[in-house]
């Protein structure tokens, strides 16, 4: 293992935006697979491909899942590297972390990985990147003392995650945290025990901003909401228009059902409540003023997804609203019917929403027990081919 | 979580497995006719028990530990 | 064996004493300079938050380094946002500078808020991915270095959410984004018969393809897969079912650039991004094609946008038409949508710009 000129990758330690390779170069001082991770990331820069082989069985006993196995496709060259397997660690709820915590997966990584991490993955885990076979279980054993375990991958479901929600937003109108943290704490098996058709996800956001992009990204979007009016704090909104604020056209102007208005006479912003549709962008321009309203709960929906295999999906309403207080009983009998029906149903690696589509809404709402409702379509069919039944 | 989970399912379910090279739950389940949940609980045990193992090609399987 | 499904550990455990005081009763926030916020509760206490980008792919030193920060400003507490940034809270507004300069003194921006460019949300790319098609971390360190002064002000018409994945499988999901890089290859897989037998299923790997470009080879000596080059569309599906069909390519592969994208619910639905250049070449280490076209697209955006306009909003109000015409984009037939539900996407009126 040799020191090697590495001048494509040296380059990027320029600039002004902090320097992935100038971390992979700390860790390359202590541990012989970040040093190789170098030489490889060079091969690949100068190639223009990946070096980098999946497959093989690698994991820890008990578990199918949170761990991903990698191999370089030129082992002669990096032996370090050889196997240089990952492993997802499920973060706690809105990625808060105390340092003892933090400071307690670095000390276990260096000593069993090659010291290079993600914090966080694109779901939200803590990913570990860069060990061999053997270290996986002993490490696992060792973040496990440590009160931390692994998250999911394959055809399970994957780790969820929420926004920062109530923690530290006034928007939050559910407990994204608790709700994300019961959940997978209730659904341990199912994500580190793959058996579905495919990978399953599921985000919470605490307002309709969808601040983890649950709309997009999870098969099951969980949205914080309300089903009263907005609150308007008068007084404030005075305050804001006397400071200079145009209000008209930030505010009024841009509200896409027209539901507000400024009575410049009366010097009062009025509402049409029942126009409200809760985009949020009012109390997005004038937090101070204007706040959700306090029957609140979460609409429910379906089948968020990158493009893999059909195309990209976002997700359907489900149920318009939900309220959701502890234990959620009401979204986990919908999540283990919605299951029942993908598992019975779904070919190798359809999402659930591809399986809606094929097998049709209608299809899915009677097996999961949901009457059909105007809120989960745009406009209704166009076309006469009704199968009645 | 483990009530209900006999030593005769899991029996059931290394037997089947001792027949085809890799499976999915549900295919486990309809080959030994019983409720797909119990069948979770049981593979899940004979995971714990390091009898079988995962294995991903574009979605995941288990099989018998080789 | 040890401990197996005890998950991970609670939030409860992780919150700051500020946060977990006035759990739900934060009544409102500001964004006082570009990286700073500070959150007022109904109780009278606040919050103040230093936000700093990160390049995400870090040492474990890098992790202890914004440790010894945490611990000696924010009583041994921190968080990350959900795009990669690293969050300091305090309830001291004396600290706030501090912090400020212990993060640049480690070479960290401060930034992210408001109506500017974020970090890259992004995924593994030549660093650690098998499907690759382009690098991420490489990549997106060439981006931010161009667009930094975005993230460290909040000058543009709306925040701009920037977002990569190294293939079209996304695992990081950008395809909401305001600007979406993909890596994409524009060549067929190379089929490797003496492995397919060993390391595939041939009947699962068939299936895997989504315009049923793969079928057995006819050749009944060759126990193998045949690929219909014609209705390949480069996906990459059977390579995740099949490791002996690579199809990354040193001078095929490149990116792609999708606009418009939103995931919040403010003002317009949520919109997927749309395709605005169908292939720039892989040039690292400073992928110069691909940086530039980014950067004249934010440019473009950020002088024709009306205030709080997000990109898609722009381009809803003034026509994909003048997108193309005001970035100087060609539109080509690539842009024309022929997958599954492309025809929704044809226009059915007279109503257009010239």
């Amino acid at each position: 293992m040799a020191d090697r000129d590495t001048p494509l990758i040296n380059n990027l330690e320029d600039g002004p935006w902090p320097s992935y390779v100038k971390e992979i170069k700390r860790a390359a001082k202590k541990n012989a697979a970040a040093k190789d991770l170098l030489g490889v990331q060079e091969l690949s820069f100068k190639d223009k491909i990946t070096h980098w082989k999946h497959g093989g069985i690698v994991g820890v006993t008990g578990y199918g899942s949170g761990v991903i196995g990698r191999y370089v496709d030129v082992p002669e060259e990096f032996p370090a590297v050889e196997m240089f397997h990952t492993m997802r660690i499920n973060m706690p709820s809105g990625w808060f972390y105390t340092t003892d915590a933090l400071r307690k997966i670095c000390d276990i990584w260096e000593k069993y990985g090659s010291g290079l991490t993600n914090f966080h993955g694109s779901t939200g885990d803590i990913i570990l990147l860069g060990t061999d076979t053997k270290s996986l279980q002993p490490c696992f054993d060792e973040l496990t003392e440590a009160g931390f375990d692994l998250g999911g991958s394959g055809s399970a479901l994957r780790t969820p995650s929420a926004c920062v929600g109530p923690a530290r937003c006034e928007w939050a109108c559910i407990d994204t945290l608790d709700i994300c943290n019961n959940l997978t704490q209730e659904f341990q098996d199912e994500m580190h025990r793959p058996r579905w058709p495919y990978k399953f996800k599921i985000k919470v956001s605490g307002c309709p901003n969808d601040g983890v992009a649950a709309i997009a990204r999870a098969d099951f979007t969980i949205i914080g909401t309300w089903r009263d009016s907005l609150r308007i704090d008068q007084d404030e909104v005075r305050r804001y228009v006397k400071n200079g604020f145009d209000i008209k056209g930030i505010v009024t102007d841009k509200c896409p059902t027209k539901a507000l208005a400024w009575d410049e006479k009366a010097q009062k912003l009025n509402l049409r409540a029942d126009d409200c549709v809760r985009c949020m962008h009012c109390i997005n321009k004038m937090c101070k003023a204007i706040r959700p309203g306090l029957d609140r709960g979460a609409t429910i929906l379906i089948g968020g997804k990158a493009p893999i295999i059909k195309g990209a999906y976002l997700s359907w309403v489900l149920v318009p609203f939900m309220k959701m207080e502890p234990p959620y009983d009401e979204a986990k009998e919908l999540l283990h019917k919605i299951w029942e029906w993908w598992d019975e149903n779904g070919r190798t690696r359809e999402r659930v929403a591809e399986l809606i589509e094929r097998m049709g809404l209608k299809t899915f709402l009677r097996a999961v027990d949901l009457k059909p409702l105007p809120q989960m379509v745009y406009r209704p069919r166009a076309n006469p081919y009704v199968f009645f039944d | 979580m483990t009530e209900g989970v006999s030593e005769e399912l899991k029996e059931k379910v290394l037997k089947y497995l001792g027949t085809v090279s890799k499976a999915k739950n549900r295919d486990v389940a309809r080959a030994v006719e019983v409720e797909k949940a119990l069948v979770d609980k049981a593979i899940a045990e004979l995971a714990k028990e390091d009898k079988i193992e995962y294995i991903y090609l574009g979605t995941s399987y288990i099989q018998l530990k080789q | 064996m040890g401990k197996s499904d005890i998950g991970p550990p609670s939030y409860k455990k992780m919150l700051p004493a500020v946060i977990e005081k006035n759990y739900g009763k934060w009544k409102y926030h500001e964004i006082t300079k570009p990286g700073v916020l500070r959150h007022v509760s109904e109780s009278g206490d606040e919050v103040w938050t230093v936000r700093a980008g990160s390049p995400r792919l870090v040492s474990i030193d890098f992790i202890r380094d914004i440790c010894d920060i945490a611990d000696k400003y924010c009583d041994g507490k921190l968080r990350f946002t959900s795009r990669s940034n690293v969050e300091f809270m305090t309830p001291k507004k004396e600290n706030v500078e501090p912090i400020i300069a212990a993060v640049q003194k480690l070479g960290l921006p401060v930034g992210g808020t408001g109506k500017a460019i974020s970090n890259i949300v992004h995924t593994q790319g030549w660093a650690h991915c098998h499907s690759a098609a382009t690098d991420s971390s490489g990549l997106v360190k060439a981006i931010m270095d161009e667009l930094y002064p975005y993230f460290t002000s909040m000058k543009l018409p709306a925040k701009l959410r920037v977002a990569l994945a190294c293939c079209i499988n996304m695992c990081g999901a950008v395809h909401c984004s305001d600007i979406a890089i993909v890596g994409i290859h524009t060549k067929p897989p190379k089929v490797d018969n003496s492995k397919v037998s060993a390391v595939c299923e041939i009947p699962t790997t068939m299936a895997s393809c989504p315009t049923g470009a793969i079928r057995k080879n006819p050749d009944p000596n060759v126990k193998g897969l045949v690929v219909n080059e014609e209705k390949c569309m480069y996906c990459g599906n059977c390579f995740t079912v099949c490791p002996a069909m690579p199809l990354a390519d040193s001078t095929g592969d490149g990116v792609a650039i999708y606009v418009g994208g939103k995931v919040s619910n403010a003002r317009h639905t949520p919109m997927f991004s749309r395709l605005a250049i169908p292939y720039l070449p892989n040039n690292p280490p400073r992928w110069p094609e691909a940086v530039n076209a980014i950067k004249n697209i934010v440019e473009v955006y950020a002088k024709h946008a009306l205030p709080d306009e997000r990109m898609g909003e722009w381009i809803d109000r003034v026509g994909w038409e003048n997108f193309f015409k005001l970035t100087g984009i060609p539109f080509t037939e690539y842009h024309i949508d022929d997958f599954t539900h492309g025809i929704d996407t044809y226009r059915t009126t007279t109503q257009f710009r010239w």
